[in-house]
């Protein structure tokens, strides 16, 4: 009964905002601190929302990879190696997203190993380009950079829609823009080997 | 009897084998988590309560309000950030990528660009992706000398034609993205 009579009386006290010297002071704390305060809810409510969901998908992921073993997609690329404009998407959408998929960065670009010199470069500029878009669906792929997709996403988030249109649509926009990607590199690469041959 | 020791065996061993694959592959994205995600995870935090409580918020809204939320804006963006000389400067660990990225969610989130925007978005802040890499992944794919000497400027060329063409591609598969009411 005295207890909650000293909290109402408490709580009934009200202090003058501080002025002068020591309360620019105090107010100069009190924004300080503030910046943290909002830094720690934002990291709490990240590592409460993405994080735990996050830990088992790496976990379902990684077993998957393990099970089935890397070595197997060796096949693939010496399919993609082969000329001709019908592996052209086997060498720049499904071997990509394969190695990217199964290998993770950095380790999807040693995939490169069994193409022929000359698409080499493309190979690597498909490959690199496909690490963010498969981060919406995928995040064990490249989880050191996952912010340059959970950046945006996390605004998408703050207005109430859902994820998955975005990450699905990343995901698929992506394939189309490493397909061009890798086409264009290979042009080009096509074209400074030549004129270096033609140098040399 | 000897038959049913060896079954035993081998479902045991069987059983052992994926249990042990589970457990690891556990421990490699605890590992992971804690290495990569966490730290990058502290350190965005920060920026964004800095974004957040402190003017700079306005000031970074104003900036980026014009060139985000219009498809020649995002456009422009994705063609500085692919210039050959910059594109293997911002490409490191993608953390200039990843801060960009944030402060687009930030202002994403307040309503000040709209939410369509994100996919093209997505692409704009990303044609320098592994520019900064480009002789390591070569080398990855064991490429000779001669191979990575053309292969370096030909991916950077290629980032500037592609690069905002991305955006274009982007733009135009946005259509409906988040464009009615929840």
């Amino acid at each position: 009964m005295a207890l909650s009579g000293l909290v109402a009386y408490a709580a009934a006290v009200t202090v003058d905002k501080p002025t002068g010297f020591l309360g620019a002071l105090a107010t100069a704390a009190e924004d300080f601190i503030r910046v943290f305060n909002k830094g720690g809810s934002v990291l709490l409510s990240l590592m409460g929302g993405i994080l735990p969901t996050l830990i088992v998908l790496l976990t379902a992921v990684n077993a998957l990879v393990r099970l089935i073993g890397p070595e197997k997609i060796e096949n693939l690329g010496r399919a993609a190696a082969r000329p001709g404009f019908q592996w052209y998407p086997v060498r720049y959408i499904v071997l990509p997203f394969v190695s990217v998929f199964l290998l993770t960065n950095p380790m999807a670009y040693t995939m490169g190993r069994f193409l022929p010199e000359r698409f080499k470069p493309a190979f690597y500029d498909s490959a690199v380009s496909f690490v963010h878009p498969i981060l919406g669906i995928f995040p064990h792929a490249n989880p050191g950079e996952l912010f340059v997709y959970l950046g945006i996403a996390t605004g998408i988030q703050q207005l109430g829609y859902g994820l998955g249109d975005l990450a699905v649509r990343y995901l698929l926009v992506g394939l189309v823009v490493i397909f061009i990607r890798g086409i264009v590199t290979e042009a080009i690469t096509a074209r400074m080997m030549t004129k270096a041959e033609r140098e040399a | 009897m000897a038959s049913f020791t060896s079954v035993i065996v081998k479902i045991g061993r069987g059983v052992g084998g994926v249990v042990g694959i589970l457990y690891q592959s556990g421990r490699d994205s605890v590992d992971t988590v804690i290495r990569n995600v966490i730290p990058f995870m502290a350190f965005i935090s920060f920026i964004i309560g800095l974004i957040l409580t402190t003017g700079i918020g306005d000031w970074i809204a104003k900036g980026l309000k014009g060139s985000a939320s219009s498809l020649p804006g995002l456009i422009l963006i994705s063609i500085v950030i692919s210039i050959p000389i910059l594109s293997p400067l911002l490409g490191p660990g993608a953390v200039i990528a990843q801060i960009i990225g944030t402060l687009l969610g930030v202002e994403i989130g307040k309503g000040n660009i709209p939410a369509q925007y994100s996919l093209p978005a997505l692409f704009a802040i990303n044609p320098q992706v592994g520019a900064d890499f480009i002789p390591v992944g070569l080398a990855l794919g064991e490429a000779e000398p001669a191979t990575v000497e053309i292969g370096v400027p030909a991916v950077l060329f290629s980032r500037v034609i592609t690069g905002p063409l991305a955006v274009v591609i982007a733009y135009f598969a946005s259509f409906g993205l988040y464009s009615t009411s929840k």
